[in-house]
């Protein structure tokens, strides 16, 4: 009985000493400099990115100590992250008490920024690189690409600048003697070849969605023109009109033919592009984001020489033309009119003028900003695509780009139902302008 | 002795931080966003009154009438699978292995302590079909049946959901009920042996009818708990393919973060809570009617 | 009353080479049933352990590669555990985990405890009520207080620090802990407490000395269901927390996902094996105390 009284009397010392503990360490944290709007925010130059992307924090960082360190200097660069899952929410939470960052990524969805800046709460990008004179900052393509999605204005900064299309593996196309398709029948010939030699001709990344919904937006861009989807999203046309429908039945019988290869809603990003690189596939249609994995010689068994990039063919007989690349501005940055004081003045100034060359340099990732200086090596196949961006003068958005967020995701999910079958391509139009309607 | 059982100060004392904690940070959320209701809109670009709407919506969202659909199924099935899986397990603990049912009660508790994104991560690969044939499949190939594209048909995921749901939580669904088992008198059992039962009529005719209230709330637990499935479906499934096991909650998240529409998340939250609130008042009513029989 | 002295470890075999003594032979068939039965049980449970294990000490293209439970081609490979812990910022991760939770932990079970007793055992008008209303607790989605509250931890200027996690956790905790311990106080005869009020001991005084006690085993089941509960929370972590000190090891969890759905498998697995060992722990010792309670305080055996 004793020993017993005495073990509980242990054990509730030892939680109650681990308690006061643990609060009196987690009250310090609380003090620790991370709070809200208060005085600090002036000398601070606060930044929130999604967690998953490192590439632009990095790229920051070296401009703090190096180019911007007058700036710097004004107003430090504080990096915060979250997770992208839980991204929306917090620019939305943080949005409603006035609480948000001096830069920030625009959201999962162009929505966010859009719903923000009709509340006022953003900086115009656009009219302060003007005043700066930096007008000519943002290169065309981006430019353009902004504008289409942001109802024709600028209040992003385009920290990437990606084209998409279709990269091929050149051995696999030579062994079948297969030329580069340059319309939609000669790209499903070729799958078709392809297929019966036993090859997979297309690894896809049906878990996401996105990448299946790609090849449909382009179609309609081809076949259509560059305002096709401009069109679905003002209300004059509908998905469910049957040249929109067309688009999804094509890609539908490349499914129905098995091309994307087996279980294709189950593979996941990874997994397509180990796919692609291991050679067990001939075909994937991919942003040029991709080059970062390509460039990973243990990633990529197939080599990065042996690897091509082609539009999205044109349809024959169609409204648009191959050269007319989809191109995105991965996730573009937004600037808080409330935290908008001279330090970040001096920031945005600094990285209009440098972030392009710094971020090329360091991270090999290529911007919708003017590139100035010395960038050092670039390897061969992202100069070639930086080569073919330099060429593009028009560019077309994606499936969703201009879809509510709601409308989006009923696209992005049922991808893989549409090449698998499960729903028909009318239902799959249906169903995403019924989401389109409902607003 | 009443009066000392009944004296004020000391339930004050002991229920007051308990009552100011909760009412304050549970309460008053989910009363101030039931409020929302009535609104529209998001925090970044205000809110809108409008009226009822939101609740006519609720009626004609052919996305809510899918998404409770697979709620009640998802949740009714895996309620009866867990509780029973959980008990059979209790009932190993108490009465067979014993004093030795230490180690097993130890690891039967292990998945619940493996996070979400791990055993969404596990799951996918032991049902996977392609590109390579995972454990599953293989076993299934073995046998000459080919593989199945488990995540490819709304029935075969919701059943690998279920199966990767019941294997996570039997073993904490027997730790609650164990607790409830071990505090049965011995006495009461040893008569019930003498009498001659064994085995399942001993189970039925003393060790079920004692352990009742442990295990109702168990099952209340257990409905509620799974009426609000969120990140197992998010790891395994994403709510797929397409939405067909997207649950209530995930459709009001992302309504209420994704698309901008907390108003409307509000009321899909609201629908769930009154479904919760349901569904417990009637297991409360048929178990105190089995409680009176017994 | 003899067991009690029995380790509380001791492995199965063991148990079973003494059991036989006391076996007729019909019960002996059975005890090889249960055996298979324990056996497949085991296999079900630990086998995802050796597949994480595996996993973690993985390549990438071993993972994508090969089969899923195909061994690790370098055994020594332990770059992916170097990179949770510097890339993927672990100590610190666990750090805030382990301030946040157990605060919030020892809270919920203090105030659960309390209030169970109130409500189950204390006679007053009006407890069935408010135990309903404790109960309408575990109804409500989670996802719905998020924005209310995040209102108010910013009103309070509580943001940017843990605060929001530890109130937050010891809030959700209460429904279950309440509902639980007043389930448990109820299988207590009511003798028990009629007969201390009636040796004169004040309310209080008996709620430590004899009602705490007799739940006790009760009491470490609830804390160690709250404790995983709370630990592996991935929502409320997400909402509140948004600097990378204050992280705790569920978001940490994701950090070698890439913004275009790309994953890094080893260091997460690596992740998540650390993350598991240490509650392992956690629960192992929590566990021999829950057994150290049962053998000393039934009667059985």
């Amino acid at each position: 009985m004793l020993t017993r009284e005495r073990k509980r009397t242990q054990v509730v010392t030892f939680l109650g000493l681990a308690t006061a503990g643990a609060l009196l360490l987690s009250a310090c944290s609380g003090s620790s400099p991370a709070g809200g709007s208060t005085g600090a925010a002036n000398k601070e130059f606060t930044y929130l990115s999604f967690a998953e992307n490192t590439s632009i924090k990095d790229t920051f960082t070296s401009l703090s100590t190096g180019s911007c360190s007058t700036a710097e200097a004004d107003a430090k660069l504080k990096v915060d992250n979250t997770p992208q899952a839980a991204y929306d929410q917090s620019i939305q939470l943080k949005a409603g008490q006035m609480d948000l960052p001096s830069i920030f990524a625009s959201g999962n969805s162009p929505q966010i920024a859009k719903d923000i800046e009709s509340s006022g709460a953003l900086v115009d990008i656009g009219a302060e690189l003007s005043d700066m004179g930096l007008e000519d900052a943002i290169i065309p393509a981006a430019k353009s690409t902004i504008e289409a999605l942001y109802d024709g204005k600028v209040y992003v900064l385009p920290t990437e600048f990606n084209v998409e299309g279709i990269w091929y593996n050149k051995q696999l196309f030579a062994a079948n003697g297969i030329e580069v398709p340059a319309t939609w029948d000669d790209l499903v010939a070729a799958a078709d070849t392809l297929s019966a030699a036993g090859v997979q001709p297309f690894s896809a990344d049906g878990q996401d969605g996105w990448p299946l919904t790609r090849l449909v937006g382009n179609y309609i861009y081809r076949s259509l023109g560059p305002d096709a989807l401009a069109k679905v999203a003002d209300g004059s046309a509908k998905l469910t009109d049957s040249e929109y429908v067309e688009a999804a039945q094509k890609v539908a019988d490349l499914g129905a033919k098995g091309y994307f290869g087996p279980s294709v809603n189950s593979i996941d990003y990874m997994t397509a592009v180990n796919q692609f690189l291991s050679g067990d596939a001939a075909m994937f249609y991919m942003g040029s984001w991709i080059l970062g994995n390509f460039n990973d010689p243990e990633a990529n068994k197939i080599g990065n020489d042996n690897i091509g990039f082609m539009p999205f063919p044109a349809v024959e007989g169609g409204a648009g033309s191959a050269d007319q690349l989809a191109a995105n501005v991965g996730v573009p940055l937004a600037m808080s009119k409330s935290r908008y004081d001279d330090g970040a003045k001096q920031w945005l100034e600094c990285i209009a003028k440098n972030f392009g060359a710094q971020s090329l340099k360091d991270q090999g990732v290529i911007t919708g900003f003017k590139v100035d200086g010395d960038v050092g090596e670039v390897p061969a196949l992202t100069q070639s695509v930086q080569d073919q961006i330099a060429t593009t003068t028009q560019t077309v958005l994606w499936f969703e780009a201009l879809f509510t967020p709601k409308a989006s995701t009923t696209s992005q999910t049922n991808a893989s139902l549409l090449v698998t079958g499960g729903v028909s391509p009318e239902q799959f139009m249906e169903t995403v302008q019924a989401d389109l309607d409902a607003g | 002795m009443t009066h000392v059982l009944g004296d004020r100060r000391a339930i004050f004392m002991l229920l007051a931080p308990a009552l100011t904690v909760y009412s304050l940070i549970i309460l008053v959320p989910v009363i101030w966003s039931f409020g929302y209701t009535l609104f529209e809109g998001n925090a970044i670009i205000g809110f809108d009154y409008v009226g009822l709407q939101n609740f006519q919506l609720l009626f004609t969202d052919a996305h809510v009438r899918e998404a409770l659909s697979f709620t009640v199924r998802f949740a009714i099935v895996l309620t009866i699978v867990q509780v029973l899986l959980g008990y059979g397990l209790a009932l190993l603990y108490v009465f067979v292995l014993k004093k030795a049912s230490n180690l097993v009660r130890t690891l039967a508790f292990f998945p619940v302590v493996l996070p979400t994104v791990a055993v969404g991560l596990l799951f996918q690969q032991l049902f996977e079909s392609a590109p390579r044939t995972g454990p599953v499949n293989g076993l299934l190939n073995v046998f000459g049946i080919e593989s199945v594209d488990w995540f490819g048909s709304s029935t075969t995921a919701f059943w690998v959901l279920i199966l990767m749901e019941s294997w996570r939580s039997m073993g904490f669904y027997a730790v609650l009920l164990y607790a409830g088992l071990v505090d049965i008198p011995d006495d009461l059992l040893e008569a019930a042996r003498l009498d001659g039962a064994s085995g399942l009529r001993l189970v039925r005719s003393v060790v079920l009818p004692l352990s009742l209230p442990v295990l109702l709330s168990a099952v209340i637990f257990s409905i509620n708990g799974t009426l609000k499935i969120f990140d197992s479906v998010l790891a395994l499934t994403n709510g797929g393919p397409g939405s067909t096991t997207t649950p209530l909650t995930l459709y009001m998240f992302q309504t209420s973060f994704s698309y901008g529409q907390y108003g409307y998340g509000s009321s899909i939250a609201l629908l769930l809570t009154v479904l919760c609130l349901v569904v417990t008042l009637f297991i409360f009513r048929s178990a105190r009617r089995d409680l009176t029989k017994a | 009353m003899s067991l009690a002295t029995t380790p509380t470890t001791r492995p199965l075999a063991a148990s079973s080479a003494s059991a036989p003594r006391r076996l007729v032979p019909r019960r002996r068939a059975r005890s090889i049933g249960t055996g298979i039965l324990t056996a497949v049980l085991l296999i079900v449970v630990v086998g995802p352990l050796v597949w994480l294990v595996l996993g973690s000490l993985k390549s990438q293209s071993e993972f994508l590669d090969n089969a899923a439970f195909a061994l690790p081609e370098n055994w020594l490979n332990f770059e992916n555990y170097t990179r949770a812990i510097t890339e993927g910022n672990l100590g610190t991760y666990a750090r805030n985990s382990v301030l946040a939770v157990i605060p919030s932990l020892f809270l919920t079970i203090a105030l659960g405890v309390a209030a169970g007793f109130a409500l189950e055992v204390m006679v007053w008008k009006g407890r069935g009520t408010v135990l309903l209303m404790f109960l309408a607790g575990i109804m409500i989605p989670g996802q719905m207080i998020l924005l209310p509250l995040f209102t108010i931890y910013f009103r309070a200027g509580l943001t940017g620090s843990l605060w929001p996690l530890i109130i937050t956790y010891t809030a959700i905790g209460l429904p279950l802990t309440v509902f639980m311990m007043a389930t448990y106080f109820r299988s207590v005869p009511r003798e028990v407490f009629e007969a201390a009020t009636l040796d004169g001991a004040s309310i209080l005084r008996m709620f430590f000395v004899v009602a705490v006690p007799l739940v006790r085993n009760a009491i470490f089941t609830v804390a160690l269901v709250q404790f995983f509960f709370i630990w592996n929370d991935l929502l409320i972590a997400l909402t509140f927390v948004n600097s990378d000190e204050l992280r705790t090891i569920q978001v940490g969890l994701l950090s070698f996902q890439g913004q275009f759905g790309q994953v890094e498998y080893g260091p997460t697995m690596a992740a998540i094996c650390l993350n598991v060992f240490g509650t392992l722990l956690v629960y192992l010792f929590l566990n021999q105390r829950m057994m150290t309670g049962l053998t000393a305080g039934s009667v059985k055996g």
